[in-house]
């Protein structure tokens, strides 16, 4: 009986490990990444496959356009007016960028080299910040706008997004600088540097692809807003591309192959990011946590 | 004091204003690099955070506004739309924090399947685009593939003859959850998925060795090995997917505008409602007291526990 069930569990063993041959095999595995892509992309394609389409077309319900055509990137842009919404989130997501990484490289630094009174109470504010739900802060900053005439200006939802921002770029860009020994900072300074020399000549430079990856999501971020520029924004003085194609959704007929361009045009520095800095956003994302 | 400046410390090359400013930034270096961005998150968090608190306290219903400190907070909870979007808001955190961790892990253990560099490079590329894409593109994105009458959802559907008329996807409650729930997930995947790869490349070479010496199964390997080790990676995926899941405003407001009925309606659409639409503004601050709360109470909670769990497993 015993040795029955010796052999039944070698049997069984063998059999599993069969089963996860086949389950770890390349073919499952590439398998398991087309599904993944095609999940992820899928939506992607028939929005671009969409903007290449007649109305007449959306309405034949073909799966391809059968003639592409770019007029609805012209309705969007042009009759609509949208090119201003793309002039608006470049200045919008620029400016904030500039702004977010002029203030929060130096304070990373600090962070990350510096004690001082009450560091670790003033470093746990800053992730507390970080932490907050934005959602919370709409109806006072709505406020605020009201008041302080911002609303339905760039310079508003540029505020916003100081607030949204600045405290991840605070905390990514410690977490590198952290990566970086002091011993080279101290080194520069034997040699006669002064500390701001120190950080600008030997420092930065080290540091600059987490200055990069920074930058990039911080723009990447910018770009996407959206709570806030809705909030802020009222036309197309200073509303930005996410919040423009929006709109569509409120027309009485929906002009789909025209919502669909703009949706193309704001996907576009999404796409391009991707494609070219896709290693800087996965250090910068898991940068940003490990540490 | 004297080797301090022979180090170049508060150098003697201050001359000049320009040079007596670089001297004074090198004294109070901390001041200098650190003092204006704290001041920038006075003006911008700090102070509508206070005005939030204040304005929470305001009886906004009528035309006057009255401080009635409790007034906003009793409605709150006597109101049953309240409880419904928290509920909502439990609901499509928890099935988006499910759906994008449990899709995330099965994507990362099989990118770390792949040897070669560039094809690995090339998949995680096109599973990152998601995570890029505008979330209220998303939301238009994924309201034009279901809709009833033109969508290609329903128009693949029929044409595979497994529906024999279209479905109102958004215009039923349960599916209108169940979109939203997925738009979510599609939007956070890459996220759960980088920080799981990470986790899973951190893990030994030894480990599994020493586990396929011991004549471990695969599956053993992976509750043994593999488990254990991406449990911080669990823990950091977890809680930021739940976190922005549950204050989550662009998909719900932009695929649904939190219809139909208010089906998915999460709190933050709801907050935006009051705060925006109807200018009740005390009322909508203090909701957005509530929302802020849970947040932070959940999120100590989660890092206090994993902290001392974190200390035991030693990982």
């Amino acid at each position: 009986m015993a040795g029955k069930q010796g052999t039944f569990g070698i049997e069984q063993y063998r059999r599993r490990q069969r089963f996860w041959h086949v389950v770890e095999s390349p073919y499952v595995v590439h398998l398991v990444l087309f599904a993944a892509v095609f999940f992820i992309v899928s939506p992607l394609v028939w929005e671009l496959l969409t903007s290449l389409k007649t109305q007449e077309q959306v309405f034949q319900l073909t799966y391809l356009p059968t003639d592409p055509t770019l007029e609805p990137y012209r309705r969007a842009l042009f009759d609509r007016g949208f090119w201003r919404a793309v002039v608006n989130s470049v200045i919008v997501a620029g400016a904030s960028t500039a702004i977010v990484m002029v203030l929060g490289m130096p304070a990373g630094y600090v962070f990350s080299r510096f004690r001082f009174p009450f560091d670790n109470a003033v470093f746990t504010f800053v992730l507390f910040t970080r932490l907050f739900p934005p959602i919370g802060l709409v109806t006072p900053y709505y406020r605020i706008m009201t008041f302080g005439g911002l609303v339905n200006t760039r310079i508003g939802i540029v505020m916003a997004n100081v607030y949204l921002w600045l405290p991840l770029v605070i905390y990514i860009m410690r977490n590198f600088f952290i990566t970086i020994p002091t011993a080279l900072d101290e080194a520069a300074r034997v040699d006669g540097c002064t500390k701001v020399q120190a950080f600008r000549h030997i420092v930065f430079p080290v540091v600059l692809p987490g200055f990069a990856a920074g930058t990039i999501l911080t723009f990447l971020y910018s770009w996407r807003e959206f709570l806030f520029a809705f909030t802020v924004s009222a036309d197309l003085t200073s509303m930005t591309i996410p919040v423009a194609t929006f709109l569509f959704v409120g027309d009485t007929s929906i002009d789909w192959p025209a919502m669909a361009a703009a949706a193309i045009v704001a996907l576009i520095p999404s796409v391009l990011v991707v494609l070219f800095f896709q290693r800087y956003i996965v250090v910068g994302l898991t940068g940003g946590i490990k540490g | 004091m004297a080797t301090e400046r022979a180090r170049g410390d508060a150098g003697p090359h201050g001359s000049g204003v320009r040079g007596r400013l670089a001297d004074l930034v090198n004294d109070h270096i901390r001041i200098a690099l650190l003092g204006p961005s704290l001041l920038a998150l006075i003006v911008v968090f700090i102070y509508p955070a206070l005005i939030l608190v204040w304005l929470s306290l305001q009886d906004t219903q009528g035309f006057t506004t009255e401080l009635e400190p409790t007034a906003n907070y009793v409605r709150m909870f006597t109101d049953p739309a309240f409880w419904s979007a928290f509920e909502t808001t439990l609901l499509y955190s928890f099935g988006s924090l499910v759906l994008s961790v449990f899709v995330g892990l099965v994507i990362a253990l099989a990118l770390n399947r792949i040897v070669n560099r560039w094809v690995r490079d090339t998949y995680s590329t096109l599973i990152l685009l998601s995570w890029a894409v505008p979330l209220s593109i998303v939301g238009v994105t994924w309201r034009w593939m279901f809709n009833g009458e033109l969508g290609v959802v329903n128009q693949l559907l029929l044409d595979l003859g497994i529906l024999s008329t279209g479905f109102p996807w958004l215009t039923d409650p349960t599916s209108a959850m169940a979109i939203v729930i997925l738009a979510d997930a599609w939007s956070r995947i890459p996220f759960a998925t980088i920080v799981l790869l990470a986790g899973l490349q951190s893990i030994p070479q030894e480990m599994y060795d020493a586990a396929k010496v011991d004549g471990a199964t695969s599956w053993q390997t992976f509750r043994n090995v593999t488990l254990p080790y991406l449990r911080p990676s669990f823990f950091v995926a977890g809680l930021i997917t739940w976190m922005f899941a549950f204050r989550a405003f662009a998909i719900p407001f932009t695929t649904t505008g939190g219809g139909p009925a208010g089906a998915t309606e999460t709190l933050a659409v709801y907050i935006q409602r009051f705060g925006v639409q109807l200018v009740d503004y005390g009322f909508a601050s203090a909701v957005s007291v509530v929302l802020v709360l849970v947040t932070l109470v959940v999120a100590t909670i989660y890092v206090v526990v994993i902290l001392e769990q974190m200390q035991e497993i030693e990982v």
